[in-house]
């Protein structure tokens, strides 16, 4: 059942790839090659034949469908090279920078999420104010701050890229700020929901009964309600990962990162559109994966779905 | 419900968030009195912060207190414009799935959740860079791709209300489902629709400021993220000529901030007294 919703929303997903750059103004050959090329027109009227631009629309839309079973998403003439691979290989490096993210922020969100909302004080309200702050700054301004002040200023970490040799140790060095700046912004959103759904759950009757039966303050907590209270956190995590990861893509801007947030913003200056699109498409796609395996994960973690 | 209405009123006015909203809101109306200078008029490039130039000037020499004051006119409007458009997308989409319920629910919600799993960002940033920038064409794009996370919220406060007794009694007299809708069910959902926009709204800020950052904003409307784009690009950051940069994005992170603050509360407000009741 579920996994027909996935397949259906691939479908539209690919399909409004297919319809976005016809229904554009604009002249479609130029929306689907990109603003950079620049051909003699012998060579215009031999490319609108081989894209199969002169054919109805509905044997264009096949030919699309061939094309990404074949999984070519066209041709780059600025990079000079296929999208997919191109894609592909800065992918890894934006993974890099935002996988990690995903799953500290996560942790350290929800857990210090619930203890704010199980005991409110001045604490949990300072906590509370700096993961507001945090979550309402654009996440580039965050990160050009904090490489003004920490690059720029302190020179504790590197100004720009992912490596300069490439050993682990480096590459780490290179990526540490980025993805603590990442983990915060992941961490407030899930603090801000978690702390909501605790505050909602603590007055629930199990935390009641939980409390007449003798049970310790934490015990509570970390038994029964964080169980409860962390389930909807889950299906946000995965929703999250796509704006972690458009999050992650300014942050690359930011630090001159070579990964996907870079081919964007050079893809975008260049109006290189079969880039853009091919992004976008390779994006999507990981983000309903990540929707997927949180469904297969809330199955396994709330035996009410399970049994279902 | 009326009394609970009143109830998150008065607990808005003690807020900050509420203050510092309207005071962004005031600085927008009555930008041409508060702005000491003309923001596309030219003084010298690069002047550090006086007392006839607060902030300073940027590269053009344009005085940015001025441009400042006016930004928060861009930012603020393309934050509430597509806000508004969501919003009364979702509201009637909301509305129809769960009122009428059937083929329709199963169509809409087929819809949404479709729409739910597209990356927001990258798909303004897609559909933005075929288009030509401009204000107006972002706030229509955000606005009509927005909707759905409300639409859900919408649809599963209907599904309550319409089997209240008082909805009952309005279809056992005889009025139209639009008379219901509009008079009965509407009114009681909209403390589920305001903390909800409030959140709409700040989420086209930050994003309209992101999308500036990238160049895909109104070249000719100089919104915050637009300056900050601009101290970037053009040595701000790297000459630390803090007084152009950091204005403009304490602006963004206080108006989210407080819209932030005004949606929790009210959220806060609905739960308690959800409990309560």
């Amino acid at each position: 059942m579920n996994l027909a919703r996935y397949l259906i929303s691939l479908f539209v997903i690919l399909s409004l790839n297919f319809a976005i750059p016809r229904m554009m103004p604009g002249d479609t050959m130029t929306n689907l090659l990109g603003e950079d090329v620049i051909l003699s027109d012998d060579l215009v009227q031999e490319i609108r034949r081989e894209m199969g631009l002169d054919l109805p629309l509905r044997e264009q839309y096949l030919m699309y469908w061939r094309d990404i079973l074949h999984l070519d998403l066209g041709y780059s003439y600025h990079f000079h090279s296929p999208v997919l691979p191109l894609v592909l290989d800065r992918m890894r490096w934006t993974l890099l920078i935002a996988a990690p993210p995903v799953i500290i922020g996560a942790l350290l969100g929800t857990l210090l999420g619930a203890l704010s909302g199980w005991r409110a004080g001045t604490r949990s309200r300072l906590q509370m104010f700096i993961f507001l702050i945090i979550y309402s700054t654009p996440p580039y301004f965050l990160a050009l701050i904090s490489l003004y002040i920490f690059g720029f200023h302190l020179g504790w970490v590197p100004m720009k890229g992912f490596y300069t040799t490439a050993s682990p140790e480096n590459i780490i060095h290179h990526i540490m700020l980025p993805v603590i700046l990442m983990s915060l912004f992941s961490a407030s959103r899930n603090y801000m929901i978690m702390r909501g759904s605790v505050i909602q759950e603590r007055q629930m009757l199990y935390a009641l009964y939980a409390r007449a039966k003798g049970l310790y303050d934490s015990q509570i907590l970390f038994r029964h309600v964080f169980r409860n209270a962390a389930l909807p956190v889950i299906t946000l995590i995965a929703l999250d990962f796509g704006f972690i990861f458009s999050g992650a893509l300014f942050i690359e801007m930011v630090f001159s990162m070579r990964g996907m947030g870079n081919l964007i913003y050079s893809a975008l200056l260049y109006r290189d559109y079969p880039v853009l699109q091919g992004s976008f498409l390779i994006i999507t796609i990981m983000v309903i994966t990540a929707n997927m395996v949180a469904d297969a994960l809330y199955g396994i973690l709330d035996p009410r779905v399970r049994g279902r | 419900m009326s009394c609970g209405v009143s109830a998150s009123k008065r607990s808005l006015r003690s807020n900050p968030g509420a203050l510092i909203f309207l005071a962004f809101l005031l600085m927008a109306v009555l930008a041409p009195y508060l702005a000491p200078h003309d923001p596309w008029k030219r003084y010298e490039p690069y002047l550090g912060p006086s007392w006839d130039h607060p902030l300073g000037t940027n590269d053009m020499g344009n005085d940015i207190l001025s441009e400042l004051i006016f930004g928060s006119r861009v930012s603020l409007g393309v934050g509430l414009g597509s806000a508004i458009i969501s919003t009364l997308i979702g509201t009637i989409a909301g509305a129809s799935a769960g009122y009428f319920r059937g083929w329709m629910d199963e169509v809409l919600m087929g819809i949404t959740d479709i729409f739910l799993m597209i990356p927001q960002i990258p798909l303004v940033i897609v559909v933005a860079a075929f288009l030509k920038p401009s204000s107006i064409t972002i706030t229509l794009i955000m606005g009509i791709l927005w909707w759905t996370s409300l639409a859900r919220i919408v649809r599963s406060r209907v599904l309550q209300v319409r089997e209240m007794a008082f909805v009952e009694a309005a279809r056992v007299m005889g009025f139209s489902d639009r008379h219901i809708i509009l008079t009965d069910v509407l009114p009681n959902t909209i403390h589920v629709i305001m903390p909800k926009f409030m959140l709409t709204v700040a989420s086209a800020m930050i994003a309209e400021a992101s999308l500036s950052f990238l160049g895909l904003g109104d070249p000719n409307a100089k919104s915050w993220g637009m300056i900050i784009n601009f101290a970037f690009t053009r040595g701000g950051f790297l000459n630390g000529y803090w007084w152009w940069y950091m204005p403009p994005g304490i602006c963004i992170t206080l108006s989210v901030l407080s819209l932030v603050s005004m949606s929790l509360l009210l959220e806060e407000d609905r739960v308690s007294e959800h409990v309560a009741s």
